[in-house]
């Protein structure tokens, strides 16, 4: 039975660890891409953690993954809650409001470059006309920061509607039924019956779609590139310019393994979370 | 499961991987080898006016002859994107072409790992059969330590575009110095035209183009005649203080920090940028009606009164994994004799490094590229100035965070000349070693 395995296990190690194992070699060299380098030990993760540049990206990538976590969570959620019960079209609006998630990122960031990025783009001449002034939603850093922050949680929640209108569907009618009988009102229903009830996978989603956050390279670069001036620049993005715009691969890698290190953390954190609802 | 057939299913699956293996094997080595006899690869990158020139490049590499035993080519076109994977990852496993265009500063890192064979051999050559007519100072910029990294074949170079009907409209004269251009740049203002059109986005190297022409036209630049950093010094902070001076005036765009290509190349084509530097075919972007009211201006003089510009030599290289080093000067010599059809036919817009194509009629007839060659070409630099030579860290340099962050700051007018350039040197010092 061993040799039925062989082939998966072979392949496992090809396509996984070979990859990670190499990239940790990296990671304690100072090479390019077309050479490993010199041994460093942990100089790159020194330097890494030394660098102010490290730690503004570290800032950046938790505002934009709590937002794009808890933010898409909540229009998801209220969507799913009120797409919960039957009326004419429901259906058509809902593929409506799966279009951000369906429609690519490529289409979707020029899209969104082309509402905001000019003052002659759509949005900032509707704050102009709103009395607002000059916004400049791409070339002010907090502005920047603002936007993508917006436009991940405008991509994320149809996921996020889906994985709860999933979950809502799991709970019995009968049970609302008795809370309503009982005199619960709307808000108590979703205090003590809905959000108990959808909290397996509210936690799954959180888990997931910080996941995402974490490593979503597209959704940032393509829209701010990480500018202006390092506002916009999350660890994902760092790790990449480090690897294939500046060229210092061991630095970049070093940066991932960082990531890695973070999102194992904080999923063991959630999962812990998530197995305390489920014995409650 | 019973062992005998266990044993056999165990041994068919072993013949069959070993068979597999073997077949593959055999037909990628035989793949290689009937390739290597018959033909050398050469990898161009997407030029100029893009699937019209590619197939125009296509086509003339089609009617290459090899004379005597030299191999003949075939033409693969590669993107742009991600083009510093592909050559690095080709690299690394020797899949390199025996020829290929490329980047401006990719051959010079190659030929540092010893990746490249030097051109001096085919430069011998050309400058035997006296046909050695490069434009001056072209050749020279390819010289390193270790011999010449690449063959020019055309370059990128920026000057100062003026819309003139804006010019007129503002009731101004083109300028000819820094205190002109302020002056230009505020009446361009007053009639809501941008003086100094650029794009400062993280994802366009442009307004790092502008930047480091301005830094040259001063007689500064990033490093010393040694060749190393040298980001702070005079020059380069009274560039910096003009562009502050700019930015303060409202003559750049504060909205140009995010600015992609394409955001600067539409405000250029509705008549909001009336200024700005731009490569020699700028004005190709436009409908043909407009074209003329597009002109290239003479460079203008720095207070010190220096000139400058930044140009981009557009590389051919020769890869050691050729099959045949002799076959690939040979191609290389006989492209470099024949790529004048790309200006016959339109799809380069560079400008030509070779005097017989720069005296071709149809590009007699551009006054802008003939201004652009006559005036701007000759105190072009690349952006190694002051350094004697490029270097293969340039490549880091050129389109690095670090070059993006420095523009976006002066975009921002928040910082001092002098801090900027010290956050940039600090930068740049991590990855030019």
């Amino acid at each position: 039975m061993t040799g039925l395995a062989l082939p998966a296990i072979v392949l496992m190690v090809v396509v996984n660890a070979y990859p990670v194992v190499f990239a940790g070699i990296q990671a304690v060299h100072d090479g390019d891409l077309l050479g490993l380098g010199n041994f460093v030990g942990f100089a790159n993760f020194q330097d890494a953690l030394t660098d102010p540049l490290f730690w503004r990206s570290a800032r950046f990538t938790v505002i934009f993954s709590l937002c794009g976590v808890f933010g898409s969570w909540m229009i998801g959620f209220a969507l799913a809650l009120m797409l919960k019960p039957s009326f004419p079209g429901k259906n058509l609006f809902k593929i409506l409001l799966l279009l951000p998630w369906i429609v690519p990122i490529v289409v979707s960031s020029m899209s969104w470059n082309w509402l905001t990025a000019t003052p002659g783009s759509l949005l900032p001449m509707l704050a102009a006309d709103l009395g607002f002034g000059r916004v400049m939603f791409l070339a002010d850093p907090t502005m920047a920061m603002i936007t993508v922050c917006i436009f991940k949680i405008w991509i994320s929640y149809p996921f996020m509607m889906m994985m709860m209108s999933a979950a809502l569907e799991g709970i019995e009618p009968n049970v609302n039924e008795a809370a309503r009988v009982d005199g619960a009102n709307a808000r108590q229903r979703l205090r003590y019956i809905v959000l108990p009830m959808t909290a397996r996978s509210t936690y799954i989603s959180w888990i997931l779609m910080a996941m995402f956050s974490v490593n979503d390279f597209a959704t940032i670069f393509l829209l701010t590139g990480g500018g202006p001036v390092n506002s916009t620049t999350s660890l994902i993005v760092l790790a990449y310019r480090s690897v294939f715009q500046d060229f210092r691969p061991g630095f970049g890698v070093a940066i991932s393994f960082l990531m890695t290190a973070a999102l194992v953390t904080m999923s063991v954190i959630l999962l812990r979370q998530m197995r305390k609802a489920n014995m409650q | 499961m019973d062992d005998t057939i266990a044993s056999r299913l165990k041994m068919t699956r072993r013949s069959f991987l070993g068979t597999s293996a073997a077949a593959a094997a055999t037909v990628a080595l035989g793949q290689n080898a009937a390739f290597a006899a018959e033909e050398i690869k050469f990898w161009d990158m997407v030029w100029g006016t893009g699937a019209s020139y590619t197939a125009a490049a296509r086509e003339l590499v089609g009617s290459y002859q090899p004379a005597g035993d030299n191999l003949g080519v075939r033409y693969q076109s590669i993107p742009w994107a991600n083009w510093y994977q592909t050559f690095t990852s080709a690299a690394a496993s020797r899949t390199t072409p025996a020829v290929s265009s490329g980047a401006a500063f990719l051959p010079f890192y190659f030929i540092e790992k010893g990746v490249i064979a030097p051109a001096d051999d085919l430069i011998a050559s050309i400058d035997k059969a006296g046909t050695n007519d490069f434009l001056p100072g072209v050749l020279d910029a390819m010289k390193t330590d270790l011999g010449y990294a690449a063959m020019p074949w055309s370059m990128d170079l920026r000057v100062i575009w003026v819309r003139k009907s804006l010019l007129e409209k503002a009731g101004v004269e083109a300028p000819t110095d820094w205190q002109s251009f302020i002056k230009v740049g505020e009446a361009l203002k007053k009639i809501d035209v941008v003086g100094l059109g650029l794009a400062g986005g993280s994802t366009t190297t442009d307004g790092q183009h502008t930047v480091s022409a301005l830094l040259i036209n001063n007689g500064g630049g990033l490093f010393a005649k040694d060749g190393t950093l040298d980001c702070v010094n005079d020059r380069n902070i009274e560039t910096l203080d003009f562009l502050n001076e700019l930015v303060r005036k409202g003559i750049i765009d504060p909205y140009a920090a995010s600015y992609t290509s394409d955001n600067v190349t539409r405000d250029w084509l509705s008549g909001r940028i009336g200024m700005g530097f731009g490569q020699t075919g700028l004005d190709k972007n436009f409908p043909a009606e407009q074209q003329p009211d597009l002109a290239v201006i003479s460079p203008i003089k720095s207070p010190r009164g220096d000139t400058g510009t930044v140009y981009y030599i557009n590389p051919l290289m020769m890869f050691k994994t050729t099959a045949s080093q002799a076959s690939s000067e040979a191609f290389l010599g006989w492209y470099l004799d024949n790529m004048k059809i790309f200006w016959e036919k339109g799809v380069a817009i560079d400008v030509p490094v070779r005097k017989s194509i720069a005296d071709l009629p149809i590009l007699k007839q551009n006054a802008n590229l003939q201004k652009s060659i006559a005036e701007w070409q000759p105190i072009g630099k690349t952006i190694g100035a002051q350094a004697p030579h490029p270097f293969g860290a340039l490549n880091a340099v050129d389109g690095g965070g670090a070059g993006a962050a420095f523009i976006q700051q002066i975009i921002e007018g928040k910082t001092g000349s002098k801090q900027i350039l010290e956050t940039l040197q600090a930068a740049l010092e991590k990855i030019v070693k």
